[in-house]
């Protein structure tokens, strides 16, 4: 297995757990009040998009690698 | 500012004063986080602007930069995203001792980043010869960005490791945690801005 692939590896299954994570503490929060609370649940679903992203980037549906993998 | 940093009396003053003062060093610090947002916002339109006003994007003899390793360190980021969340979560719920090792954790996981970084900075500069003044505009907004954000994570593990030590001295307590609250906005503003980053360096 060469570098790019266990990177990739490891962006698929850390961006699930993460993502995973995020969505769930979202769902949880949701209906939790105030100024603080209101800020964290935008920067879970952002924290959780962000996974997204780090998951598609890992299985070659959006970015580039040179290395191939 | 802490309880111990107020002093307390007999007659439980310093629980009033932190009501009376916690909602104004809230917006205080939400307003530092909007004046480091527009810092950001400022660098990273100024990079979309010169980026679509040149002939192609990267500029000629540069190579697209690889996203599988940029991708592994995001989730590492963003991992810590998570684990500081629970932290929080557990200090609210009581539960110290998981609050501290989801701490640690994201702590660990900040410094991974920083190392990822810097081996990415390595091999950028080293290997495909891509520097700060050398490589135009390219390698002026990567470096120049990314060395701000990666100095907001550094300040951040700083800050995470007092509130280690804070803890551990036993300066949280109760409802009065207004110093983690701070270090989990931060903290998740830090991974916020690393999203944005990611998408206009590698995914575009």
């Amino acid at each position: 297995m060469n570098p790019a692939t266990i990177e990739r590896l490891g962006a698929i299954i850390g961006g699930i757990v993460v993502a995973v994570v995020a969505f769930y503490a979202l769902y949880k929060d949701w209906h939790t009040p105030g100024v603080e609370n209101n800020v964290f649940k935008l920067m879970l679903l952002l924290l959780g998009l962000g996974a997204v992203l780090a998951l598609l980037a890992g299985l070659n549906v959006v970015g580039f690698s040179p290395k191939g993998a | 500012m802490t309880t111990a940093a107020f002093g307390a009396d007999s007659e439980g003053h310093v629980d009033q004063l932190y009501v009376e003062t916690r909602e104004l060093r809230l917006q205080g610090f939400l307003l530092f986080l909007i004046s480091d947002c527009v810092l950001f916002s400022s660098f990273i339109f100024a990079y979309l602007y010169l980026r679509n006003s040149g002939q192609g994007w990267p500029p000629p003899g540069i190579q697209r930069l690889d996203t599988a390793f940029a991708a592994w360190n995001s989730v590492v980021l963003f991992g810590s995203g998570a684990t500081m969340h629970y932290a929080l979560e557990n200090f609210k719920h009581g539960n110290f001792m998981k609050y501290m090792w989801f701490l640690l954790a994201t702590i660990v996981l900040g410094a991974g980043f920083l190392g990822g970084q810097a081996y990415e900075y390595n091999h950028l500069i080293f290997g495909e010869h891509v520097t700060w003044g050398g490589s135009g505009i390219f390698g002026a907004s990567f470096f120049t960005l990314t060395g701000m954000h990666g100095m907001h994570v550094f300040l951040g593990v700083c800050y995470l490791t007092v509130l280690v030590l804070q803890s551990a001295a036993g300066v949280y307590r109760g409802g009065q945690y207004f110093g983690i609250t701070a270090g989990t906005l931060y903290w998740h503003f830090v991974d916020v801005i690393w999203v944005v980053l990611f998408s206009i360096f590698y995914l575009l």
